[in-house]
């Protein structure tokens, strides 16, 4: 056997091997047993701490890949119902994410983002690893007027409204937060509850966040009070109608000319349409408008 | 005729200083050309497919994080990369000279055995300049990409880059102190061990101040104090969020790098002076 002729015998012996490999590969996926789902939810081994202890100076890098294992976690349980909205996940079970972004928090304490994140998700899962995680962030980064943001956030949403208006008026003191912090702090105290607060805070959190995921949040909620708006204008609509023939319009063209008068944007069908652009479904008989089910408007 | 003397004896001195940096300086570059023969910055091969790669895909899986994962993963991978090169090359700057017997016509010739050691070790040092200075070029072209454009992380990310070259350059010398008197594997192992206690310092403080026992406070506090403290060479999280090193506290780690070279080389010196090559 020449040179030639062993350098192409074992040019092949290389090329087929590697392909016999990627076959037999194949094959073993096949027959492994299918995996584990609750697989995903194994706690984690090693806490922050212990984490931030071993890591020899690379704990950013560590952070970086326990912040991207916790947006794959959430992504993984979300990928096949992509419409619920990030600040509704409870009934996702995500135990691991609070851990996840624990660790993620202690391993780089100046890192923002899993403080938002936490704030944003967390509270459908569990409020007090949220409020805990993001005091955590402030305590780390005292200067940081966007987490005393977040954390009011939270309280707001635990309809905690006197907590929420210390929390802003604490941010607001920080040098370089925005005035409407000291805004917030006043309606927070005097209407909290109110739909106007709702529209300022997820307004000023679609106008602040640089996460696409929750400015795509704060959207589709400002588009639910808009929609809220719009649902109890059709409702007084809907009782004028009634007052005036004694009973609830059956389908969308009987009302039709009422839009029409009123410059309300409508589909072919009559229906109007709700901010996203999606019709209305109107409920006959009973007087009320629902949001269609394919409309990108959360229900809740 | 004093005078004269004083004259001849003091330019004899300086030809002499000036001969032993000359040859401290042929014996830095052999060295060089010798790393560079053994294919030691291949490595920056690896490390530009793993930024290129890293620069393309983070994006998506970082959630607009990729600014600070680019600083993170290349100041990281530049440190991990380094200290490779330092352990597993530095273990063998002497060795191999033993090993090929090469180490007889080198002191055959007017070396000391001090100046053999200060040059193989400028001769790594070198390299791993040269590599992080690569590294440190190839993080800031992946900062362009990601950012489409300027970025004000890239004059940041050099102190951080600075601090890691001198944390490479105290692990090249425990690493060239530890060749001077084992083989290489003990020595690799032994340098290893002192790259991680090294960034176990707060720790051992720590410890130190938390024991009852005076003799183990004692103790853990020397070693506290002997062992290099290579966590005030970790500025890559902060660099990935901008923040920069004060001058005072550049300087001061600059200055306990060089003190602590300086006696570690000494200690090399003093042991492989005493080694018997027969």
């Amino acid at each position: 056997m020449n040179d030639r002729t062993r350098t192409i015998a074992l040019g092949l012996v290389v090329v087929i091997g590697i392909a016999c490999a990627a076959l037999l590969v194949r094959g073993l996926d096949t027959m492994r047993p299918p995996d584990d789902p609750n697989a995903i939810d194994e706690s984690l081994y090693i806490n922050g701490k212990t984490a931030r202890r071993i890591s020899l100076g690379f704990n950013g890098l560590a952070a970086d890949w326990y912040w991207m294992r916790s947006l794959q976690y959430v992504g993984r349980k979300i990928i096949n119902d992509n419409d619920v909205p990030l600040d509704n996940l409870g009934l996702l079970n995500l135990k691991l994410l609070a851990p996840l972004l624990d660790t993620a928090t202690t391993l780089d304490p100046e890192f923002l983002d899993p403080y938002e994140y936490a704030a944003i998700v967390l509270p459908a899962i569990n409020v007090n690893e949220a409020i805990r995680i993001t005091k955590k962030g402030i305590d780390a980064n005292p200067n940081a007027w966007r987490l005393y943001h977040h954390l009011g956030y939270i309280y707001w949403q635990q309809h905690d409204y006197q907590a929420a208006s210390e929390i802003y008026g604490r941010g607001a003191q920080i040098e370089g937060a925005p005035p409407w912090m000291e805004a917030m702090k006043a309606k927070m105290a005097a209407d909290g509850g109110s739909r106007a607060t709702a529209r300022e805070i997820y307004t000023r959190m679609y106008e602040e966040s640089a996460d696409e995921k929750v400015r795509d949040m704060a959207r589709r909620r400002l588009l639910q009070l808009d929609s809220l708006d719009q649902r109890e204008s059709l409702g007084k609509l809907f009782a004028a109608y009634k007052a005036r023939t004694g009973k609830c319009p059956s389908s969308w063209k009987e009302i039709e000319p009422v839009f029409r008068a009123l410059r309300v944007a409508v589909d072919a069908s009559g229906a109007p349409l709700d901010p996203s652009g999606t019709p209305y479904v109107l409920r006959a008989g009973a007087c009320e408008v629902e949001l269609d089910p394919k409309s990108e408007i959360p229900a809740k | 005729m004093e005078s004269t003397a004083a004259i001849t004896q003091s330019t004899t001195r300086t030809e002499s200083r000036q001969g032993k940096l000359w040859r401290i300086a042929a014996i830095a570059r052999n060295a060089f050309r010798e790393a560079v023969r053994d294919r030691v910055l291949y490595n920056l091969v690896l490390f530009v497919l793993l930024l290129t790669g890293a620069s393309v895909f983070i994006g998506e899986l970082s959630g607009g994080q990729e600014r600070k994962v680019i600083v993170d993963l290349g100041l990281s991978a530049m440190l991990l990369f380094g200290v490779f090169i330092a352990i597993f090359v530095g273990v063998g700057l002497v060795y191999k000279e033993i090993e090929r017997r090469t180490i007889y016509a080198v002191f055959s010739k007017p070396v000391g055995r001090g100046e053999f050691l200060v040059g193989k070790y400028l001769g790594l040092c070198l390299t791993l300049l040269v590599n992080v200075l690569v590294m440190g070029v190839g993080v800031s072209l992946a900062l362009l990409y990601v950012s489409h454009g300027w970025d004000p992380l890239i004059p940041k990310i050099w102190p951080a880059v600075l601090l890691i070259y001198m944390e490479l350059m105290l692990l090249t010398a425990t690493a060239l102190l530890f060749s001077s008197f084992s083989s290489p594997a003990l020595s690799a192992l032994l340098t290893f061990m002192v790259f991680i206690i090294g960034h176990f310092s707060a720790d051992l403080k720590s410890l130190a101040n938390s024991l009852g026992g005076s003799g183990a406070r004692w103790l853990f506090t020397g070693l506290y104090y002997l062992l290099p403290n290579l966590s005030n060479y970790s500025f890559i999280t902060p660099a990935a969020h901008g923040r920069t090193p004060s001058p005072g506290f550049l300087f001061a780690t600059a200055l306990y790098a060089f003190v602590y070279i300086a006696v570690i080389l000494a200690a090399a010196t003093l042991v492989f002076s005493r080694r018997n090559f027969k």
